[in-house]
């Protein structure tokens, strides 16, 4: 079933260079995507007007059926997506814990344990964690916010190949397991293998491989 | 996790960034309070200065001076005193508060041992006795030779009252509400000792100890003991009528008229010196402002500076806070990236950045007031010590009370004035605080996140 979808979305730097021509697509439920492309095509700002941190010059994004900017840009973010970066992120001054906590009125160290976190690491400080564990923050914080949509910007991006396969596993179980449209941004080929669909965007315009 | 928590957690994590804006904002705190209150001290002491009896001028009768066959000055008694009529006729000029004759005469008494003076003889044991209207309008009270350390000065409701030195008083065993007799005495001079020239005496009054006095400097001098500045004895009025060394309504010291306003002093001598019905050749007038216009000169210059200060002080503070939120803000663009993009509203993220930055200033204005009080008093010290006047006010003259001027009590801002001055600040913070916080508001999301990476 389809939970985004957009429709004939453009959208150019201040008017002069444009970088998404007339994209139309859907994105289901329990289902992760991939989207592919040079640097600099546009990916990331694919990503962003679906989660609404900027607007397209013209078109729609509907979530459920919904213009995104009915209720508001805001309240998109925080009722129906959740963003992971490739950066992960993360406030600095507050644990594990209390970044899951921004996004959640539950409790986070079950969501942290969920995904291998020690209850002595959801207390530390964030930036004393290594890498991985600062993306599996990230997928918490993203998981305990209930969004529908998970928007992953090079998730993978500063990690191992090992950290990689164990966050790429953890993204699958998001889609596969809880239901969740895992929608993911990358350069990696092999990260994109994993996914249920990937497209593809290069001049402007999506294609499905 | 609401803002609210965030604010907190921000200003319990970040120790070093708090502690800098506390202590921006306290010492900012403690010096515009400082100057304020420095300001405000200035400026009430002014207007003190001007509504106490702030100048005088004195009218004399004229003695006259001559010299004698061997070459010697002598003071020669014509007999030209100022009578109540002439008091009353320049007390119709206008402007004029109060006036304090004076008269001068010597006593004795069985039960007084004077403090002794040169070639003292229980002949020559006397004091000076001036009586007068008002004892803290007399000129070694107004200019604080004297100052008054027991009981009540003299006004003109008192009769048979004295104020006796405090040296006196312990040699006599003296002390405050003591009754005494008096008689009258002239001192004079013979085969080079110093006499009564009353030596049957027939005048006495009965006196009151109403008030003790201290000389703030020691007289040194050789003079008999009737001139020793200890034994002077300040009356009411009627003391030197009793003993006949007076007459009522005529005075053979000089008159001192107080007025209210030293701006005024020269105006107010001029009307009086065109009165036809007093003898001026005669009759001679002086003049004393009590220092007025060099110590309001002073405080005007003081008052300037501090408002420069004040305004200077003032616009860099603004400025430096500004900046100093401004950078606070830039280092937290990736956190306002990070709230904007789980869907924190722009106004909560400004409210938490508000509620840190106030929540800090507040906690520094607080503690700013309490060591503003010890800055102040310290600076009030310093600026106000060396032109502090005596100020001789309504109370002072009516009911014989002096109360030494606190400089502490000029320094001290009212609550209205300390909590507008903490408002403005607060304000001012905000609006800092604010400012600095818009240039990231102002961007999308994206465009904070694109930023950040």
């Amino acid at each position: 079933m389809s939970i985004v979808k957009i429709c004939n979305v453009k959208y150019s730097y201040n008017g002069n260079r444009t970088v998404l021509k007339n994209i139309c697509t859907e994105f289901d439920m329990g289902k992760i995507y991939a989207i592919l492309g040079p640097s600099g095509c546009g990916k990331t700002t694919l990503l962003s007007l679906l989660g609404g941190l900027d607007s397209p010059s013209d078109g729609q994004v509907l979530f459920q059926g919904e213009d995104i900017e009915k209720r508001g840009l805001a309240w998109h973010r925080k009722n129906n997506v959740a963003f992971i970066f490739q950066s992960y992120n993360l406030i600095e001054y507050m644990t594990p814990a209390e970044n899951v906590a921004l996004t959640s009125k539950l409790p986070p160290l079950p969501i942290l344990e969920r995904l291998g976190l020690t209850k002595e690491e959801a207390k530390r400080n964030v930036l004393k964690l290594s890498g991985g564990q600062q993306q599996r923050v990230a997928i918490a914080r993203a998981l305990a916010s209930d969004a529908g949509v998970i928007l992953a910007d090079e998730p993978t991006g500063n990690l191992d190949e090992d950290t990689a396969v164990e966050i790429t596993n953890i993204l699958k179980e998001c889609a596969h397991e809880m239901n969740k449209c895992v929608i993911i941004v990358t350069h990696s080929n092999d990260l994109a293998k994993q996914a249920d669909v990937i497209l593809c965007l290069k001049k402007g315009e999506l294609q499905k491989l | 996790m609401n803002f609210t928590q965030r604010a907190m957690l921000y200003i319990s994590r970040k120790k070093g960034k708090t502690v800098s804006l506390f202590l921006v904002v306290f010492v900012v705190a403690v010096f515009l309070i400082s100057c304020f209150g420095v300001l405000n001290a200035s400026e009430r002491l002014s207007r003190d200065i001007r509504i106490s009896l702030g100048a005088a001028f004195y009218i004399r009768a004229n003695t006259e001076v001559q010299m004698n066959e061997n070459g010697e000055t002598e003071v020669k008694e014509n007999n030209i005193h100022i009578v109540q009529k002439e008091i009353d006729e320049i007390m119709q000029t206008g402007e004029i508060k109060y006036y304090n004759p004076i008269n001068y005469g010597f006593a004795k008494s069985d039960v007084i041992q004077f403090i002794p003076g040169d070639k003292h003889t229980k002949e020559s044991n006397m004091g000076k006795v001036t009586a007068l209207r008002f004892s803290a309008l007399a000129p070694n009270f107004t200019d604080e030779t004297a100052v008054l350390t027991e009981g009540k000065h003299i006004t003109e409701a008192d009769k048979g009252k004295i104020l006796i030195s405090e040296q006196l008083a312990n040699a006599n065993k003296l002390s405050v509400g003591d009754t005494l007799t008096l008689t009258h005495a002239k001192l004079g001079e013979a085969d080079g000792a110093y006499i009564d020239e009353i030596p049957v005496k027939t005048a006495y009054a009965q006196v009151e100890v109403l008030g003790i006095y201290k000389l703030n400097t020691p007289d040194t001098a050789i003079k008999p003991t009737a001139g020793v500045a200890d034994n002077e004895i300040y009356a009411s009025l009627d003391v030197l009528n009793e003993l006949h060394e007076s007459e009522t309504g005529v005075y053979t010291g000089e008159v001192d008229f107080y007025i209210t306003d030293p701006a005024k002093l020269e105006s107010i001598t001029r009307n009086v010196q065109i009165l036809q019905s007093i003898d001026w050749t005669t009759h001679f007038i002086r003049t004393n402002d009590f220092q007025y216009s060099k110590i309001t000169d002073q405080l005007s210059s003081l008052s300037d500076l501090v408002k420069i200060l004040l305004v200077l002080v003032s616009v860099v503070s603004t400025a430096f806070l500004t900046l100093l939120l401004t950078m606070r803000m830039r280092s937290r663009m990736q956190e306002t990236g990070i709230l904007l993009s789980v869907g924190v509203s722009k106004g909560q993220i400004i409210g938490g950045l508000l509620l840190e930055v106030l929540s800090v200033t507040i906690i520094a204005l607080v503690l700013s007031y309490i060591t503003s009080l010890c800055v102040t008093g310290f600076l009030g010290h310093s600026l106000f010590g060396e032109l502090q006047p005596n100020l001789i006010n309504e109370e002072t003259i009516t009911a014989g009370m002096q109360n030494s001027l606190q400089i502490e009590n000029y320094l001290k801002l009212s609550a209205v004035e300390t909590l507008f001055i903490y408002l403005c600040q607060l304000v001012v913070i905000a609006a800092s605080t604010f400012v600095s916080s818009i240039m990231i508001m102002r961007l999308k999301p994206k465009e904070i996140l694109s930023k950040m990476s």
